[in-house]
């Protein structure tokens, strides 16, 4: 018989609001605002409000995916990863670095972000890097 | 002003009592305004305040809830719950500014088809000396 | 709340953790304070008072989730006005609970306008208040300067008000009576989805209405509001008025059921306003 409120920061802005998830034996069954977060001072948006929605959600992707012939199945980093290398490689040789493009999110790191526009300037060698918020 | 404006309002009737005593206006050719736009409810206190809210949402510029006389309810007691909530709805449409004259409770019961036009017909000029909703709306 | 307070509220609860199955009340680490599970053994130390969270919603909670289990909450009078609407309506068993009452100071009673800034023991089957009951706060002076503003001038205010409401809905998550699972601000007949701020006067007033009979003035709706949204005027002005036609004060009497939807008979009105 357990119940603790765990301190997190929402995922879906850059806002980083403070979140409590209320956990009851293990489980998330809830969420309160932060009142002394020096950012959200006790208040949340409907996104914060929902956070925990995702954690244990039927659809939530918990191993990579590839779509072969009988539809998507489970697939590890390295041959996901060795995918997306080929076949970005590929395009971006066929059709040229321009023809690739990337989409930052609020809900990566900034340091995630940093390395994601690297990736693009660096390796496939193209400005077209962009945030998710502008879709 | 050069048009006269035409009240819509929106009559919640009971189906036992008050849209029988509409029906029985009808019936007998008594004049009863056109502006009323009827909504049968089985019992008076089925009339929700979400449903009175979006009538005025909706445009209607007056809502009109008649139910069976206190006593005489077809579901005993349905009417006891419209007699207190909507006062109370009355009370908040005035103090977020709507007129709380645009909304009218009284009871009409099926035999009393002269109380409906009477009611109807008072009601819609009332409205009317108001002025449409959408100046009380407006964004 | 005063130092001697708080070091008495430890100890009371420590004595009742024996017997109880937990307490519940706001616990403070190096991380924040929020509602917590203290159990025969936890640090004491980490038990607070502020800043305020609606804890009869945890309790309920835990109820539900432990049918056999007694637990006790520390309890402002906000919060026992509020584990009373509840119990009312099948959301708190009293008989499960111990009410560890906590007198607010005076300047807590003012800051929330409190009329009843202590918990009614007389209410609960199990319960004690610590701490000395100070008088009732006057109510919220806009209120009042509220009733003197005309329609145009109220309808100037509220529009300006409604106009911020990003519809977070934190107003209806964070508070204690709002526990329906079918919601009707969630049902797009009566509030349109995807759409900032919400049409007038749909979300606002249809809450308000809900929040007749029920809401005992806990202010945490405003509290968590983040377009600081003065709600509680509107749901003070309503709750006058449920007390002037109906004769009924939500969070005062476990035995008067709430009167909105009952008959007559069971629940007169007291005074017709026109």
């Amino acid at each position: 018989m357990e119940y603790k409120n765990v301190l997190t920061t929402c995922v879906y802005c850059g806002c980083g609001c403070g979140v409590y998830f209320e956990v009851l034996d293990g489980e998330i069954v809830g969420t309160l605002p932060v009142k002394e977060h020096p950012i959200s001072r006790g208040s949340l948006c409907i996104k914060g409000w929902n956070v925990p929605a995702f954690v244990n959600h039927p659809e939530r992707l918990k191993t990579p995916l590839i779509r072969r012939e009988d539809g998507l199945g489970v697939a590890t980093w390295d041959e996901a990863l060795g995918l997306i290398a080929e076949k970005l490689g590929a395009i971006r040789d066929e059709s040229g670095p321009d023809s690739v493009g990337f989409l930052a999110s609020a809900k990566c790191t900034n340091e995630e972000n940093y390395l994601l526009q690297k990736l693009s300037r660096a390796v496939v060698k193209t400005n077209n890097v962009d945030h998710c918020a502008r879709l | 002003m050069t048009e006269s404006f035409e009240p819509r309002i929106v009559a919640f009737l009971c189906n036992w009592c008050s849209y029988a005593g509409a029906d029985n206006a009808g019936v007998a050719r008594m004049p009863s305004p056109a502006n009323i736009l009827p909504i049968r409810v089985m019992c008076s206190g089925r009339v929700s305040p979400e449903m009175i809210l979006r009538a005025f949402r909706g445009g209607a510029d007056g809502v009109l809830v008649l139910g069976c006389h206190i006593g005489d309810c077809h579901y005993i007691s349905g009417n006891h719950r419209t007699v207190k909530r909507v006062p109370l709805v009355r009370n908040l449409l005035g103090y977020v500014g709507i007129n709380p004259d645009r909304l009218r409770l009284d009871w009409v019961s099926s035999a009393e088809a002269p109380k409906f036009a009477k009611v109807t017909a008072e009601f819609v000029e009332k409205v009317r000396e108001l002025g449409p909703i959408a100046e009380e709306m407006a964004a | 709340m005063t130092e001697n307070t708080i070091k008495e509220l430890r100890a009371h609860v420590a004595e009742k953790l024996k017997e109880l199955d937990g307490v519940v009340a706001l616990r403070r680490t190096t991380e924040g304070t929020a509602p917590h599970l203290f159990q025969d053994g936890d640090d004491l130390a980490q038990l607070v008072m502020e800043p305020r969270y609606p804890l009869a919603s945890v309790v309920s909670l835990l109820q539900k989730r432990f049918p056999k289990a007694r637990f006790g909450i520390v309890a402002r009078g906000c919060d026992s006005r509020a584990l009373v609407e509840m119990a009312k309506r099948e959301q708190i068993d009293p008989d499960r609970l111990y009410l560890l009452g906590v007198a607010c100071t005076a300047g807590e009673a003012q800051e929330c306008y409190c009329a009843d800034p202590a918990p009614d023991t007389e209410q609960w089957p199990a319960a004690e208040v610590i701490g000395e009951p100070v008088e009732g706060a006057p109510p919220n002076p806009m209120v009042a300067e509220y009733e003197q503003m005309s329609l145009e001038e109220r309808r100037a205010f509220w529009r300006q008000q409604f106009l911020k409401c990003i519809k977070c809905y934190g107003c209806r998550d964070i508070c204690p009576e709002c526990f329906c699972e079918a919601c009707s601000l969630e049902d797009p007949l009566w509030v349109e989805r995807g759409v900032l701020a919400p049409d007038f006067p749909m979300f606002h007033l249809i809450r308000a209405m809900h929040m007749a009979s029920r809401c005992v003035a806990c202010r945490q709706c405003e509290l968590t509001c983040p377009a600081h949204i003065p709600l509680t005027v509107l749901y003070d002005l309503l709750r006058q008025d449920v007390g002037k036609i109906l004769g009924y004060d939500p969070g005062a009497d476990l035995e008067v059921a709430p009167p909105i939807s009952l008959s007559l008979e069971d629940a007169p009105i007291k005074a017709k306003i026109v």
